[in-house]
């Protein structure tokens, strides 16, 4: 279980570093499944596994996949990425900067916070948010329509930018 | 834009600052920030000009990095404290962290590159709801954050002031001018935070005032250089003969309202033993009454050259509302012999 918790967390490190060096938005986005799907994994080892699902199928399978097939649209010939000496400068510096910051948190409390990940041996894991979800159905039952609320103004203020054609804001830059 | 549309947006800015006021959760408090946020980008693209666009974006970039670090400092809190609770926190990490994010949010210097290019972008109204309104939810968030980082704090609220100052200095556009006397009042409001917080308020209400009149004043007279204001003598002659009493009070000079303020803060700076501080504070505000004059001096105190037939135009009945400008500039001008009631209402 070790082994594969620290696995999902190289390659999402490594998934932020892709999304961060890539200057066309395809590789980026690929970056962006690898974090999403392997942070879903890192969330079912902490025992948040009915939060890895939602994540999984509405983030992933729902917004990602749309902004996916945006950039899709908005195609580019020859996207620049993993070859290029630029963008590999770019992932250098980012691999150096998160050695370094790492090596911070090198040893002391954090070695030892790997231990419970041990106890279980087999892919095993503690359902640890079912009455947190229940919870923030309960009393938390305000936030959450002012949360769909907030869903509901983002798809207005994304319809009033992008509206108007060649009128509109966004293609008059 | 569709009234129903821009009713909606304005309603929802209202309840994100509700949120933010009421919370006691740090991620209630994001989320009325958020909401925030959200609801002002079409208000700031609405002309579908290019710089307006260009301004909004900006705008929604820096927020974002903000509510992130405030996002990133409520988890680093809830893991060291145990406990989501704004008027609970005990670790000064998050607390730095939360400072810093907030004074992003709000401008002040050194995170304050994007205000004065922002409001360059935005109409005068739109600019004066970004001034004014979108300050009140993160200070709600800024005067509950104790224990406060003392050293932060006074060098946002220096670096701000000269910076505010400083800046303004090579300004003609009116709105940059108006971007840097916000991000020197802010640091007079964050200067004398971890001291008085009712000071803060009270700077932060008189500022909402001063300005508020200030973007209608140009508003009315579709100002937003300093040329224009040159002309406005023909159009409003009586405002333009109180427009410049408006930005001395902005500069803090009595007997006007902006001095009670500064004066406040200069006492409390003296009270804590920071006379450097002080000193540098109100030096620092010269900076800013220098370009405040130099706005008085094309309004009023000069004419502008025109030919001897040049006919001023005809004052016809301006469409727009006045009753709250009266209101504003009453308040801006003629608050300062109220000094004791205010500091007795404000200290608890």
């Amino acid at each position: 279980m070790t082994y594969i918790m620290s696995l999902f967390l190289f390659g999402l490190v490594l998934g932020l570093v892709a999304v961060a060096s890539n200057p066309s938005p395809y590789f980026a986005a690929l970056g962006l499944v690898v974090v999403a799907g392997l942070g879903c994994g890192i969330l079912v080892g902490h025992g948040g596994h009915f939060l890895s699902l939602i994540l999984f199928l509405i983030y992933l399978g729902g917004m990602l996949v749309v902004f996916a097939y945006s950039a899709a649209l908005a195609a580019e010939p020859y996207p620049e990425s993993w070859g290029s000496r630029r963008v590999m400068a770019y992932i250098f510096v980012y691999v150096v900067g998160v050695a370094m910051v790492s090596g911070l948190f090198w040893g002391g409390w954090y070695e030892t916070s790997w231990v419970p990940v041990d106890e279980l041996g087999e892919l095993s894991v503690l359902r640890g948010d079912s009455g947190g979800v229940a919870l923030m159905y309960a009393g938390g039952g305000g936030m959450l329509v002012i949360g769909a609320w907030v869903l509901l103004l983002t798809l207005f203020v994304v319809l009033e930018l992008t509206r108007g054609l060649s009128r509109g804001a966004l293609r008059a830059v | 834009m569709n009234p129903i549309v821009s009713c909606t947006l304005l309603i929802t800015l209202g309840l994100g600052t509700t949120i933010t006021f009421a919370s006691s959760h740090w991620f209630l408090a994001w989320m009325g920030l958020e909401i925030n946020t959200l609801a002002i980008l079409p208000l700031m693209a609405q002309y579908h000009h290019p710089r307006a666009t260009e301004a909004t974006l900006k705008y929604f970039l820096t927020q974002a990095t903000a509510a992130s670090t405030l996002l990133f400092a409520t988890t680093t809190n809830a893991w060291l404290n145990g406990q989501w609770d704004i008027q609970h926190m005990t670790h000064p990490l998050p607390i730095t962290l939360f400072t810093i994010a907030l004074a992003l949010k709000i401008g002040l210097a050194p995170p304050t590159i994007w205000l004065p290019e922002v409001l360059q972008g935005l109409d005068l109204i739109t600019g004066l709801i970004m001034s004014t309104w979108q300050k009140l939810a993160p200070f709600a968030l800024l005067l509950q954050i104790y224990p406060a980082n003392s050293t932060l704090l006074i060098m946002l609220g220096l670096t701000s002031t000269l910076i505010g100052g400083w800046g303004g200095l090579n300004q003609t556009q009116l709105r940059k001018i108006l971007a840097y006397s916000s991000i020197a009042h802010l640091g007079w409001m964050i200067l004398v935070l971890q001291f008085s917080p009712a000071l803060t308020l009270l700077t932060l209400f008189m500022y909402i005032i001063m300005t508020f009149s200030t973007f209608l004043v140009f508003h009315l007279n579709n100002a937003t250089n300093i040329n224009t204001l040159a002309t406005t003598w023909a159009k409003t002659p009586a405002l333009t003969a109180l427009t410049p009493l408006l930005l001395l009070s902005l500069g803090g000079l009595p007997p006007l309202s902006g001095f009670m303020p500064k004066w406040l803060i200069l006492q409390e700076l003296a009270k804590q033993d920071l006379a450097l501080t002080a000193t540098l504070a109100a030096l620092t505000a010269l900076l800013s009454l220098y370009f405040y004059l130099r706005l008085s001096y094309a309004l009023a105190l000069t004419m502008f050259p025109n030919n001897p037939t040049g006919t001023p135009p005809w004052r016809l009945q301006s469409p727009q509302i006045v009753y709250p400008l009266a209101l504003s500039i009453t308040a801006t001008l003629t608050l300062l012999p109220l000094t004791p009631t205010i500091t007795a209402l404000m200290t608890p």
